[in-house]
């Protein structure tokens, strides 16, 4: 029994079969990278893990338990934490309070919600901003906020819609080592989606490519750069590109 | 006890809005004894009850950013309940108004489990058209009066148990007790988790589902935490008025003035209802005694109301208490 088991995964939105038939597994502790060109279907692949779609067929199997159908809020109640590709520009509330809504995930308590958003800002070193409002960020910094507030909510496995796509070279580096950092300090398994071919092959030991919704490589990074189906599929896009 | 410590902490507020809130509340204690007229006095307690109606109103409303405008229907069960207690069974305010605040949390947890399936406009038409039905039931129920609705039985002399005063200085200082509670209870709520889940809700859904909120009961939990205050107004007004029919306290009119003063004044903020209605109740006594005059002008105070709520959301959405911020210089 894996840590995350994904089977068969289908998502059609009336025609267009986003996901078809995805088959993976993740164990505990790996860190995942998940890649393809745009619309391949990585962050519908996300939202069905996680609920946001029901998928229509196929088993999602989270630490032993289907978790198929379950809805967004029980997942991360389960242990699973996410970020989204774009984050909602809000204005409502301050970067520490949006943390403490994640803390308030596993507390009742407002002190300890609000102690715990402080240790998280401290460790993710944005402390400087916490009583700021998102709208008065950075791109890169509302990314930043986006993944504490999930890791407030003290996730076993994180996975991250493309935290990095915006980021200059220093930002990314950073972002790299604080990936590798939660990996190994915190513990917490990591599945990513991202953009930045180098980024996923430097943090990730395993890739897994999408394609037009199906998977069509899986492996080590410096098997998947060489694979033949993956230059294919980006290949392909440049030359669609350029035209 | 830590619940009691946040709800009597306002050092999270600046100097000067302390001192506002205790010079204010001096004033309140002292008012009766200023000598005012009866007219004032009756605006005075008018302007408490609609502070507790949109401090109620404020929970789902304001923090949860729900447009809710089907309160009335809270304040008919409170009202109703108080009034059906007494006339069939003398039964005393203190117990037949919590049972009416009882009756107001179930009926809203029924209520609030189909209606929040719907989200935006079609929630806030929703709660309308529950509003309208429970006043439509009541208008055609004989058994409680139908249309001409429910007479209290007046005491011969004034009695504690069933909240009966000669003097409107008893109801006064009641009706600020109340309000005084609905306050310290907001100044909790706005720290609580429900309330910063809420708060999440209103800004961003999607965010909020993936950090493990239950959307659906936390806006459930609200909307019956608001149901619960609207109903204890709703059994302040039955003794105090010695009169209700569906019309005075099921009203649509009625609904929409506690979210319209709750907005007015500033929605999702401690101060925003009561700035609210310190603005709204004199206004709306003050055209309500003129246009009563004047046939053929019902209707303009609504007019008036609605130019009023388009000037605050165009210039300000978060209302009166936004603007004072932004003058201040802590808007956003
Ligand atoms: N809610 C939806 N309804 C209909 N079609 C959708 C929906 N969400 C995604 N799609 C379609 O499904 C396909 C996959 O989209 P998805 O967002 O999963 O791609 P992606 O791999 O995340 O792309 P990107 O790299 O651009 O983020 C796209 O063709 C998209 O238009
Ligand atoms: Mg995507």
């Amino acid at each position: 029994m894996a840590f995350l088991e994904v089977h068969d995964i289908v998502k059609d939105f009336g025609g267009l079969v986003a996901n078809s038939n995805v088959s993976f597994q993740i164990e505990e502790g790996e860190i995942v990278g998940l890649i393809g060109p745009n619309g391949a279907g990585k962050t519908t692949l996300f939202n069905c893990i996680v609920g946001y779609y029901s998928p229509d067929y196929g088993k999602v199997m989270f630490k032993g338990n289907d978790i198929t159908g379950f809805k967004p809020f029980q997942t991360n109640q389960a242990g699973i934490g996410r970020t989204f590709q774009i984050m909602k520009v809000t204005t409502g509330m301050t970067v520490v309070e949006n943390i403490m809504v994640g803390a308030f995930c596993r507390t009742n308590s407002r002190h300890q919600a609000r102690e715990e958003a402080h240790e998280m800002l401290h460790f993710l070193g944005m402390e400087e901003i916490s009583e700021q409002y998102i709208n008065e960020l950075p791109i890169a910094k509302q990314r930043k906020v986006g993944m504490a507030r999930a890791l407030a909510t003290k996730p076993q496995l994180l996975m991250l819609d493309e935290v990095a796509s915006g980021l200059n070279h220093t930002e990314t580096d950073e972002m790299v080592a604080l990936l590798k950092r939660l990996n190994v300090e915190k513990k917490i398994t990591l599945f990513l989606i991202e953009h930045i071919m180098e980024m996923v092959m430097t943090v990730s030991q395993r890739v897994i490519v999408l394609d037009g919704g199906i998977k069509i490589a899986e492996g080590v990074p410096g098997d998947i750069v060489k694979d033949d189906n993956v230059i294919k599929a980006y290949l392909g896009e440049k030359y669609a590109k350029g035209r | 006890m830590e619940k009691v410590k946040d709800a009597l902490d306002f050092t999270d507020f600046s100097g000067v809005e302390r001192f506002v809130l205790v010079v204010f509340s001096i004033f309140l204690l002292a008012f009766p004894w200023l000598g005012a007229g009866s007219f004032v006095k009756a605006v005075m307690i008018q302007f408490l009850l609609f502070s507790l109606f949109g401090m109620g109103w404020n929970t789902i409303g304001g923090y949860g950013g729900q447009v809710e405008l089907g309160k009335a229907q809270y304040v008919g069960i409170g009202a109703y309940t108080v009034s059906v207690s007494m006339v069939w069974w003398n039964i005393p305010f203190w117990i037949s108004m919590p049972i009416g605040v009882l009756i107001a949390l179930g009926y809203s947890f029924m209520i609030g489990y189909p209606l929040f399936r719907l989200k935006g406009h079609y929630f806030a038409i929703a709660t309308i058209c529950t509003s309208l039905v429970l006043q439509d039931i009541f208008t055609n129920w004989k058994l409680v009066g139908a249309a001409k609705g429910i007479e209290l039985p007046i005491h011969e002399h004034p009695d504690f148990l069933y909240m009966q005063f000669k003097s409107d200085t008893y109801y006064y200082y009641f009706i600020m007790v109340l309000f005084y509670i609905a306050l310290f209870y907001m100044n909790w709520f706005r720290k609580s988790k429900l309330g910063y889940q809420l708060r999440m809700i209103k800004d961003d859904e999607e965010a909020a589902e993936s950090l493990g909120i239950d959307i659906r009961w936390c806006k459930i939990k609200a909307y019956s935490i608001a149901s619960a205050f609207v109903a204890v107004g709703g059994g302040f007004m039955a003794v105090y008025n010695l009169y209700i029919d569906p019309v005075s306290v099921m009203d649509l009119d009625l609904s929409i003035k506690i979210a319209l003063m709750a907005m007015l004044g500033g929605a999702a903020s401690l101060w925003g209802p009561i700035i609210g209605a310190a603005f709204l109740v004199p206004l709306d006594r003050f055209l309500g005694s003129w246009l009563g005059g004047h046939k053929g002008l019902i209707g303009v105070d609504f007019m008036i109301y609605a130019a009023l709520i388009m000037v605050v959301s165009a210039y300000q959405p978060r209302g009166i208490w936004g603007i004072v911020e932004q003058l201040r210089g802590k808007g956003k």
